[in-house]
């Protein structure tokens, strides 16, 4: 019995997803489990895994192609099965379709119409008005199917690539054109692609060494760059530094080192005990947890983290949701497992949305202090420093201490600096009496 | 058709013969001695005068155009000069009859009469009321230039001589201190104020206008008598014989006047024919004409003659005798008269002609006659003028018309117009734009009873002015009120606030128009405001235009729009461009009402506004639902411009069905240009001309209910001028529109719009804007109409094949692109 791959829906958000690669070709043998294609969305990407076991007996969409979620993309079965009927274009039958009002019917049929079939031929043509729209919404007019007199593109056309997400995603089409040089998210595809033949090509057309290599910007590393744009062009940032006494967090680290296992607690690092003494501190800083949205500001009444990962493929801010309700042992937990999903690329889209303040730490990598950007339209970021030994008087003696730095950037639409540096008065004095925190 | 005359059979079968009266030919014989009893000589000399000043004028213009050089003075004219050397005699002896309330037209070959008339005037008014005129005349623009340059002795005839042939002149080389700032040109010059009406280049056209003028002096009982002049050629012409016919109906003596109240007889006017004997190069007696002499023709149109008669040309004295005896006649109200003066062009039909058709023989004999050398002989002989005094008279005049000339050509103080730094000049004078309520507002208007008890006022206001009742029912056809009702009432309301106001046309009175317009309305307004013309379309359009130019309003109707052609140069010509060619002097206050037919098949069922668009100087509009036939047609009553008045015959009978409240009581304008939404909608505009709305409307319902499409139905209403601002922010919503209209499509409005849309809105369309339109074809019967006229399932056939194929439609009708293109191959 012959049964149809569907394109899975990745969160509610997405409606269509682009195919990167196929692992297996039609006539292949596949065993349940085994990766049938890669696809991704326009934020991570995917493994398709065989829901079966059987043979690849049709393959509808190509790599490189956008596939709106649930339809159809191959079918797995026996030698000889018929599955015609999983053809996308046969989806859509409204004629079947029990009598209703009428006016709805039309809209189906309307609708079915600017799907994509088969036997239209595009003739290049597109009306100024679909232009328009095209251009205003960045839709991505390579995948437009005409349904216009005469094979023309008309504004129903682009509006269905708007409707079925493919606004956002107009980058994607650079990547239909440039899919020899491969661009998955999924870091598998990353590797397959780099070893993948046109770069060999390309260094055959030119023997002498080059100076430069020219690399299609991938989709993700676009929307950091237009985020980060963004951001700096529409805010007042400005980035106040500070450094606590790490001395009674280091203790804590210490002895959890020690008795973690056996308590059953996770390895709870020096960033989740930022993110517990952040999360504990501001609510009571309402400005630094919120959305600026033009004329109105969003103050949230809970605190969901956005965390900075380094992905092989770029930054990602996965989101710790209601991280004020969790104890430090839980929210180490969650933290560390959306950090593991997105640096592998797999992480749900809707977990890369929804923060309503952001950390980031370069601690690790020895900065001492930075100017974080803010992840729009959220109003601050609190950047996470390295330790560094430092000096202050005891009792009339120099005493050295760790001293952990933190650099606030913050919107000085919303926050003015005394309420910036107030917040981070608070968070320093909590971090500084770590273990009483805890006890509240 | 009134009930008061029976037409008797026995009466008819009646055996008997037609009586005529002899025409006289050449029979003025007065002696020299019997004439000084009439003339003083001082009249004598100055008829001289005035002949010798219009034979220098010519002779003048004749050597710019022939030799680029006169007296001296070099000047090169493009323009045209139709002259008219050996025709001074008949101009002023004519001209001397006439006083400032006779008013004469005339044709391309009138600079004769123009001075002869104006040079009439000025001998006529006093000097104060000469200044004045001249003063107040474009500003004093052109006394200005000759006071300033040239020496009249202090004297204002003298002054006014100058200002004539300046005035003249400087409208013939087109400059800006011309009588008509130079758009009038050699062929179209006139003055009003000495009682000279526009000329008109077209041969003969100027009869149906200056019948109109006689008609407006015989409507509102004015003084003075009108004379349209012309040459034998022109009677060959279809527009000089309705004229003819027209100013001799039988009903302005026998049916005017029957309430007792207003009776003023025959229509004051002189049909005078300067029969030169040649129609441009055709010999109207021997080769193109029939009627061996033209005063033959009055004959033919009443029993009286038209009191025909043929006079020498040649001597002022004996034009003289005969003018005035027919104005005589005319101001006892026994008009029409017709005179054929017989006269002789010695210049060609214009400076290009070489005089092919005739022999220097000829030319030679008539030069021998030279009219004016024949009186300078008469006065000699007879003792009242010396050969130097007349010698000197001569020299005075070419000096004098030296000095004119010199200031009319130059530069700088006759400027032509500058188009570069008034762009705007002469497209503000396309339309006077005003709203004059009553061209007269101090009479009272002739009605025959109070407006109230008028029986079509009272039916009126029993009806229920919505179409359908409070619960959704049709009204009855009988109690709704209709778009003839919305014609109606902003007419009747005029003719009780306008005193010059007068409808006519075919069978307008008793039948009350043949769409029934006007029923019920005899009772209320007289036989001379309001009656049945011959069927004579040049007439009745011909004449409302001289009617306008006198300052009285006409509405006059066609019955169906197909008849335009018959009136085709009264329309496009006259009516459409004297406002701009009179440099915004005149103004034509004229409701043109034509009828878009169907069921009548080829010639019957033609939506011509194309064809009235395309002419500058028309407003055009057509309204398809009562409100807007009343406010249409109260803004058209109310304005100063020439309107054509579409209306169709597939909905007078139509009540309101898109104004909720029903058609308005009261007075209300609706402006010329405004398009009405009469359906909003969000996917598709709509854009509708004439009754091809209610098509539309339903096209738009089924669009909505079967297949989810919203459509804006947008009616146009006017056509020019037309504001295209609402349409394009429809268009900006919906990216798609349709024009559909009843006319045939190649050529049509629609296209027009379709084009100027695509220019306006081009970045929101997301389709060429489509027409549908009538097939090229002549109309079939009314059993085949709907394969020629636009249906509502067109307009969806339009949208799905040329916009936004509709998923599950079926298209009827082919638009395809490569149908398009088959039918343009064969013109059809």
């Amino acid at each position: 019995m012959a049964i149809a791959v569907i394109m899975p829906r990745q969160g509610q958000s997405v409606e269509s997803c682009i195919i990167t690669s196929w692992n297996k070709k039609v006539g292949d043998t596949v065993e349940k489990g085994e990766i049938l294609f890669s696809y991704e969305t326009d934020k991570s990407s995917f493994d398709e895994a065989a829901p079966e076991s059987g043979k690849l007996l049709a393959i509808f969409r190509e790599e490189g192609d956008d596939v709106p979620c649930l339809e159809n993309v191959c079918v797995i079965g026996n030698d000889g099965e018929d599955f015609a009927q999983f053809a996308p274009a046969a989806e859509s039958a409204p004629e079947e379709a029990p009598k209703e009002a009428v006016a709805e019917k039309v809209e189906e049929k309307v609708e079915a119409v600017a799907e994509p079939t088969a036997d239209v031929v595009a003739s290049g043509a597109i009306s100024p008005r679909a232009r328009a729209l095209a251009n205003k919404t960045g839709a991505d007019l390579l995948k437009a199917t005409p349904t216009g007199p005469n094979g023309r593109i008309i504004e129903r056309d682009v509006q269905s690539l708007v409707d079925r997400g493919l606004t956002v995603s107009g980058a994607a089409s650079a990547e239909y054109t440039a899919q020899v040089e491969g661009s998955g998210i999924n870091g598998k595809v990353m590797l397959k692609d780099l070893s993948a033949a046109p770069a060999a090509a390309e260094t055959a057309v030119a023997p002498a060494a080059p100076e430069y290599e020219e690399v299609k910007m991938p989709n993700i590393r676009k929307i950091i760059a237009k985020q980060m744009c963004a951001s700096l062009t529409t805010m007042a940032q400005l980035t106040l530094n500070t450094s606590f006494d790490a001395t009674k967090v280091m203790e804590l680290r210490k002895s959890l080192k020690a008795g973690a296992e056996k308590m059953g607690l996770p390895n709870i690092t020096l960033n989740d005990i930022v993110l517990y003494a952040v999360s504990r501190v501001i609510l009571n800083h309402k400005g630094a947890n919120a959305h600026c949205l033009g004329d109105t500001i969003r103050y949230f009444n809970t605190v969901n983290l956005g965390i900075a990962v380094d992905s092989p493929k770029g930054l990602l801010v996965p989101t710790l949701f209601h991280a004020e309700k969790l104890s430090l042992s839980e929210l180490s937990r969650q933290a560390k497992s959306i950090i593991t999903a997105a640096q592998g690329g797999s992480i749900s889209p809707d977990l890369l949305a929804g923060g309503t303040f952001t950390v980031t730490n370069l601690g690790a990598m020895g900065i001492e202090s930075f100017t974080p950007i803010i992840n729009p339209p959220q109003t601050a970021i609190l950047g996470v420093d390295c330790i560094t030994r430092r000096l202050k008087e005891v009792d009339g003696c120099d005493v050295s201490y760790p001293a952990m730095g933190l650099s606030l950037t913050f919107d000085h639409r919303v926050l003015d600096g005394a309420d910036a540096a107030r917040f981070l008065k608070e968070l320093v004095f909590k971090l500084e009496n770590f273990d009483l925190l805890l006890l509240v | 058709m009134p009930k008061s005359q029976y037409v008797d059979p026995a009466k008819a079968f009646e055996a008997g013969y037609i009586h005529f009266e002899d025409i006289p030919v050449c029979q003025y014989n007065k002696t020299l001695k019997e004439e000084l009893k009439l003339y003083s000589k001082e009249d004598m000399v100055r008829i001289y005068r005035d002949m010798v000043i219009i034979r220098e004028f010519e002779t003048m213009l004749n050597e710019v155009k022939t030799k680029s050089c006169y007296n001296g003075v070099e000047y090169n004219n493009p323009g045209p000069a139709h002259l008219s050397i050996g025709q001074e005699a008949s101009a002023v002896g004519e001209a001397y009859c006439l006083d400032i309330n006779d008013l004469s037209f005339g044709s391309h070959r009138s600079h004769g009469e123009i001075l002869a008339k104006g040079l009439s005037s000025i001998e006529k008014l006093d000097d104060k009321e000469l200044y004045d005129i001249m003063k107040e005349f474009l500003d004093g623009t052109v006394l200005a230039v000759v006071e300033k340059h040239m020496n009249a002795g202090g004297n204002v005839k003298e002054l006014a001589i100058n200002f004539l042939l300046y005035g003249a002149l400087a409208e013939i080389f087109a400059r800006k201190t011309g009588f008509n700032r130079g758009l009038g040109g050699s062929m179209h010059a006139f003055f009003i104020p000495f009682g000279l009406m526009p000329n008109n280049a077209i041969v003969g056209a100027s009869a149906p206008i200056a019948l109109g003028a006689a008609l407006y002096k015989r409507s509102n009982h004015k003084p003075g008598i009108v004379v349209s002049n012309c040459g034998d050629g022109a009677t060959g012409r279809g527009p000089v014989l309705e004229a003819l016919n027209f100013a001799s109906m039988d009903q302005i003596t026998k049916l005017w006047g029957m309430d007792g109240k207003y009776s003023d007889g025959g229509m004051p006017i002189l049909f005078n024919v300067f029969n030169n004997h040649y129609g441009m190069g055709g010999q109207t007696r021997g080769e193109t004409m029939g009627f061996d002499m033209v005063a033959r023709l009055g004959a033919g149109f009443n029993p009286s003659q038209m009191h025909a008669e043929r006079v020498n040309g040649y001597d002022p004295l004996a034009v003289i005798d005969a003018v005035s005896r027919k104005k005589k006649l005319l101001l006892e109200g026994k008009g029409p008269a017709l005179l054929d003066v017989v006269t002789y062009r010695v210049s060609g039909h214009s400076p290009s002609d070489s005089s092919t058709y005739r022999t220097a023989e000829e030319i030679e004999a008539w030069k021998a006659a030279d009219p004016i050398l024949a009186y300078k002989e008469k006065l000699v002989l007879g003792g009242i003028a010396t050969l130097d005094e007349l010698a000197k008279i001569n020299e005075d005049v070419t000096k004098r018309m030296t000095e004119v000339m010199k200031l009319a050509i130059n530069d700088e103080i006759s400027p032509r117009m500058d188009l570069n730094k008034e762009p705007d000049a002469i497209a503000s004078m396309m339309f006077s734009n005003q709203t004059v309520k009553s061209m007269e507002p101090d009479r009272e208007p002739d009605v025959l009873m109070p407006k109230e008890d008028c029986p079509r006022v009272k039916e009126i206001k029993g009806k229920v002015r919505t179409a359908t009742d409070a619960n959704g029912k049709p009204v009855s056809k009988m109690k709704m009120y209709n778009v003839c009702d919305g014609l109606f009432e902003p007419i009747i309301d005029k003719f009780y606030e306008d005193p010059t106001l007068i409808a006519y046309g075919e069978d307008n009175r008793d039948w009350g128009g043949a769409f029934g317009v006007y029923k019920k309305m005899t009772e209320a307004i007289p036989y001379h405001r309001f009656f049945n013309s011959p069927i004579s379309e040049s007439a009745i359009v011909g004449s409302a235009v001289g009617y306008a130019m006198c300052g009285g309003r006409a509405i006059v109707e066609l019955m169906y729009a197909d008849f335009i052609g018959c009136a085709g140069d009264e329309i496009f010509n006259q009516m459409a461009k004297w406002q701009a060619m009179s440099a915004g002097i005149l103004k034509m206050p004229i409701v043109l009402r034509v009828s878009v037919g169907s069921k009548y098949g080829a010639q019957h069922s033609q939506d011509w506004t194309a064809l009235c668009a395309h002419i500058p100087g028309l407003k055009v509009v057509f309204p398809s639902t009562p409100s807007d036939a009343k406010g249409l047609m109260t803004s058209a009553l109310n304005g100063t411009d020439p309107v054509v008045f579409f209306e169709s015959q597939r909905v007078y009978g139509f009540g309101e069905e898109f104004k909720k409240d029903g058609v308005p009581e009261g007075h209300y304008e609706i402006p010329f240009g405004e398009p009405d939404i009469k359906r909003a909608g969000k996917d598709v505009t709509i854009l509708t001309i004439g009754a091809v709305l209610y098509r539309a409307m339903e096209a738009a319902k089924i669009l909505e209910e079967k297949y989810g499409i919203s459509a804006e139905v947008i009616d146009t209403r006017s056509i020019v001028p037309f504001n295209y601002e609402k349409v394009i922010e429809s268009v900006k919503k919906t990216g798609k529109v349709l024009i559909v209209g009843d006319a045939c499509e190649r050529g049509s409005v629609m296209r027009d719009m379709a084009s100027n849309i695509t220019e306006l809105a081009f970045d929101y369309l997301d389709g060429p804007p489509v027409v549908v339109g009538s097939r090229n074809w002549i109309t079939p019967s009314f059993e085949l109409e709907k394969s020629f006229f636009p249906q509502a399932s067109w307009i969806i056939d339009a949208l799905a094949e040329k916009i936004m194929p509709i998923p599950g439609y079926v298209p009827t009708q082919n638009f395809t692109e490569i149908e398009k293109i088959e039918r343009e191959k064969k013109g059809i």
